[in-house]
C-alpha cells in the first residue's frame, strides 16, 4: 500500500512537471505558429486567386467565423473575380486542408493544400513538386477543372490520383466539389439577406 | 577505446535496424524515397541523442519498477517540445521533417535505447550511444530508400538516373517492396555476420 501512494505520488510528481513544462512551451510558441499560419494562408490566397493580383481579397464573415473570401480585380472592391475557400477532408491518415480559388463562373483557378500530414513518400506527394518546379504536379492539374465535375479518374473525372495514394487523392478531389457546393449555399444565402 | 565502441557498434554490429530489429513500423512507411529516408533518420537520431541524454541525467531518481511510464513521459514530453518549437521558430524545416515527428514518438528504437542503455549509463556514454545508434537508423534508412526508389521510381534523391528504357517496378514503392527489401538487406547482414563469425 505504502508503495502504490509512493509510485503514485511519485509519477504524478512527473508528469505534472511534464504538463506544466508542455503548456509553458505551448505559451510561448502559440503566437508565433498562429502567425505563421497567417502568413501560409495569406500567401495561399493570392496564389489561388491570381486574378485579383492587382486587387483585394477580402475574407467574407457569417455569425463571426470567416467562411469565404471574395476576390477583387480591383482595390475599390466593384469588380469581383473570384471566391476562395477552404476545403477540408479526412484523408488516410490525417485532415487535408486545401485553400481552393474559384472564378465567378466556377471554374477552378487554383488550389494549394495547407496542412496534411498522409504518409511520407505516398500520400504527402500531394503536396510533392517535380525537380525544378515550384506548383506540385497534383495539385495543377485542378487549374481549369469545374467545380461540380472535379473528380479523380478512378470516380469517373480527370485529376489524375498519385500512385499508391488514390484515398489522399480523391479526399482532395471531394473536399473541394463539397466545398464548393457549400459556397454556392453561402454566397445565395448573403444574397438573398 | 569504450568511446568509440559505443558510438561504431551502432553502425554496423548492433544496427537497430539489420541487427536489432528495431523501430521497423516507421522503417517500413518512410523509406519510400532516398530523401525520406534521410529525414526521417535525422529527425529520429536527433530526438535519440536528446532523450539518452535527458534519461541517463535522472535515471538515479527514478524507481526501478516504475522506470517504464517515466521513460515514456519523458520522451514523448521532449517530442512535443520538439515540435513546437520546430514549427514555431524554424517554419523550413518543420515543413521537410515535421511529417516524421508523429511518428517518431511510437519509434521503439527511442525507448528501447532508454531502457538498454541510457538508464544504466553515464550522460557522456548515453550520448554517444544516441549518436551511434541514430548514425546507423539513418544509414539503414538512406540505403533502403535509396534501393527503393531506384527499383521503384528510377530516380535516388528526385534525379533520374535509370533512364526511359528502365520500366519502374512500383511495387518497390508500395509496402511490399519495403518487406522485400528489408528482408534481403537483413538477409545479407545475417550471412555476412555469420561469416564474420566462422573467419
Amino acid at each position: 500500500m505504502k508503495e502504490v501512494i509512493k509510485f503514485g505520488g511519485l509519477l504524478l510528481l512527473i508528469t505534472g512537471v511534464a504538463a506544466g513544462l508542455l503548456a509553458y512551451v505551448d505559451s510561448l510558441t502559440k503566437p508565433k505558429i498562429e502567425e505563421q499560419k497567417r502568413s501560409k494562408q495569406e500567401e495561399a490566397l493570392s496564389w489561388v486567386l491570381p486574378q485579383a493580383k492587382d486587387g483585394v481579397i477580402i475574407p467574407h464573415s457569417l455569425k463571426g467565423k470567416v467562411c469565404y473570401y471574395l476576390g477583387y480585380a480591383h482595390k475599390d472592391t466593384t469588380h469581383l473575380v473570384g471566391y476562395a475557400f477552404l476545403a477540408k477532408g479526412t484523408g488516410f491518415s490525417s485532415d487535408i486542408e486545401t485553400m481552393v480559388g474559384v472564378d465567378t463562373s466556377g471554374v477552378i483557378t487554383g488550389i494549394r493544400v495547407l496542412s496534411q500530414k498522409e504518409t511520407p513518400g505516398l500520400g504527402s506527394r500531394i503536396v510533392e513538386a517535380k525537380p525544378g518546379e515550384t506548383e506540385p504536379w497534383f495539385q495543377r492539374q485542378f487549374k481549369g477543372e469545374k467545380t461540380g465535375q472535379v473528380a479523380v479518374k478512378e470516380d469517373g473525372g480527370e485529376i489524375i490520383s498519385i500512385t499508391g495514394a488514390t484515398i489522399s487523392s480523391r479526399v482532395v478531389a471531394n473536399s473541394i466539389k463539397e466545398g464548393a457546393l457549400h459556397l454556392k449555399k453561402l454566397i445565395e444565402e448573403s444574397k438573398g439577406k | 577505446m569504450r568511446v568509440g565502441k559505443e558510438f561504431f557498434k551502432g553502425l554496423y554490429q548492433e544496427n537497430p535496424i539489420f541487427r536489432l530489429a528495431l523501430g521497423l513500423c516507421p522503417t517500413l512507411a518512410v523509406t519510400s524515397s532516398a530523401a525520406n529516408g534521410l529525414g526521417m533518420g535525422l529527425a529520429a537520431t536527433f530526438v535519440l541523442v536528446g532523450s539518452n541524454f535527458i534519461i541517463s541525467l535522472v535515471r538515479k531518481f527514478i524507481p526501478k519498477r516504475i522506470r517504464i511510464p517515466c521513460f515514456i513521459v519523458v520522451i514523448a514530453t521532449f517530442v512535443s517540445l520538439v515540435e513546437m518549437v520546430m514549427q514555431a521558430y524554424s517554419p523550413q524545416l518543420y515543413k521537410s521533417l515535421g511529417i516524421f515527428v508523429p511518428l517518431i514518438v511510437v519509434n521503439c528504437i527511442i525507448l528501447g535505447r532508454a531502457e538498454a542503455f541510457a538508464s544504466r549509463n553515464g550522460v557522456g556514454l548515453s550520448l554517444l550511444d544516441g549518436l551511434g545508434m541514430g548514425a546507423g537508423f539513418t544509414l539503414a534508412l538512406l540505403i533502403i530508400g535509396t534501393i527503393r526508389e531506384l527499383l521503384g521510381a528510377g530516380k535516388i534523391f528526385g534525379h533520374i538516373i535509370l533512364g526511359s528504357g528502365y520500366n519502374p517496378a512500383l511495387l518497390f514503392i508500395l509496402p511490399p517492396g519495403a518487406f522485400l527489401t528489408i528482408g534481403l538487406l537483413m538477409g545479407l547482414f545475417n550471412f555476412m555476420e555469420e561469416r564474420r563469425k566462422r573467419g
